[in-house]
């Protein structure tokens, strides 16, 4: 113990990395860091929500007629459970600040538990898209040879057969699909609404893109139409996969999360990892609250 | 932030939620054409920014972290405005052919 000791003591606090000069500046460039990542994530999804925005401004009929055809509540129902687990999530990051060990990783478990559900619903709602041929990549439909019993055989789920074998408009009509193909047999709405066009030219009823994309010599034609059906479900599949994604990969840091927090890493002086993946979190959570009436409620109120 | 400040916010994301579902049934053309689509995506907006002030802490953040926030939404509407007056003034415009 010199004398000179003393003049070198500088006072460290336990969380401090050492090329930081103190904590304030340590947390801001973390969330700095963190804010750029998911400034590109937006980015990211921005790219896809234009080609929504293109696509949906030029056909916006065959995007009604596609979104009409999702279940609404299941979307509602997983908005709801998103928003709850960033509540679990932003409570996590509150004990976290207060040192707070068994809250952390009960909220945690929840967190998980929330976004297991996500995906859960999320799997009901693909399974129902592959059982009624909505999938917009042929051979990835289910198959049905022409004269065999079409009435729901292979992968059905309690929740899909009440709400859509009697209730969906396409009810009456036999599904066969030998080879897997995109299938669309609603056309109620587009026929009325061309008809509205005719009889009123200046009506704004289409745009000129419909005009043109939906109709053959004077006539809807419906090949044309399901095509830009299918559009839409290339739409719903490519960002709802995308934010399906990202669900597992919070899952993933959730995990982590679980384990730090278990062993007890986290406290008054060192959250910032709950707090970032906390931001990441809620991140997907924001992108859902976008996708949820973009998707599923925008020709709701059509009401055919 | 305290527990009954997060509960607020929870509470305002679920009203949203359901105000958002019960308005997208309703007919809203009787305004103007595509009111419901403003109105989904004004409670989607509202959420949004519910979730960034107060879950992700950007309102009690330094300056930067708010630089950060706004940037990157001036660059998304430059990407959806530069995209859109494409195709917005192709041909003819949206509606005559």
């Amino acid at each position: 113990m010199s004398a000179h000791a003393s003049d070198k003591f500088v006072y460290h606090e336990p969380g401090l990395q050492h090329q930081f000069e103190d904590m304030r500046q340590q947390e801001e460039s973390v969330s700095i860091g963190m804010w750029m990542f998911l400034a590109q994530e937006i980015m990211f999804f921005g790219g896809l929500f234009t080609a929504y925005l293109v696509l949906r401004s030029r056909y916006p009929m065959a995007f009604a007629a596609g979104s009409n055809h999702l279940d609404a509540f299941l979307g509602g129902l997983n908005t709801l459970v998103l928003i709850v687990s960033s509540l679990t999530m932003a409570l996590t990051v509150y004990y976290a600040q207060r040192s707070n060990r068994n809250m952390q990783v009960i909220l945690i478990v929840l967190t998980m538990i929330f976004g297991g559900v996500f995906l859960g619903v999320k799997a009901i709602e693909y399974t129902d898209k592959y059982n009624h041929g909505l999938v917009p990549v042929t051979g990835l439909n289910k198959k049905v040879k022409e004269g065999a019993k079409a009435e729901h055989s292979g992968l059905t789920l309690p929740i899909e057969t009440r709400a859509n074998a009697a209730e969906a408009p396409g009810a009456a009509h036999a599904y066969v699909n030998p080879k897997g193909e995109f299938q669309w047999v609603e056309y109620d709405l587009i026929e009325k609404t061309f008809e509205q066009q005719k009889s009123d030219p200046d009506g704004n009823h289409l745009t000129a893109s419909e005009l043109i994309g939906y109709t053959s010599n004077g006539q809807i034609d419906h090949d044309k139409f399901r095509d830009k059906v299918r559009i839409f479900y290339w739409i719903y599949f490519v960002m709802t996969g995308l934010h399906a994604l990202h669900m597992v990969i919070g899952l993933g840091l959730m995990a982590w999360l679980l384990w730090t927090a278990w062993k007890g890493y986290y406290s008054m002086e060192y959250y910032m990892p709950v707090e970032m993946s906390g931001l990441y979190w809620h991140f997907v959570d924001i992108v859902w609250i976008f996708l949820f009436p973009l998707l599923y409620l925008l020709g709701r109120h059509f009401g055919h | 932030m305290t527990i009954p400040m997060y509960l607020g916010v929870f509470a305002v994301l679920v009203v949203g939620t359901i105000l958002t579902y019960v308005v997208a049934t309703m007919d809203l053309d009787w305004i103007f054409p595509g009111a419901n689509t403003l109105v989904a995506l004004l409670i989607a907006f509202t959420k949004m920014t519910c979730v960034m002030l107060f879950f992700m802490h950007v309102y009690w953040s330094p300056k930067l972290i708010w630089l950060s926030v706004i940037a990157s939404f001036f660059w998304l509407a430059i990407m959806f405005a530069f995209t859109m007056q494409d195709y917005f003034t192709r041909g003819s415009g949206v509606f005559t052919t």
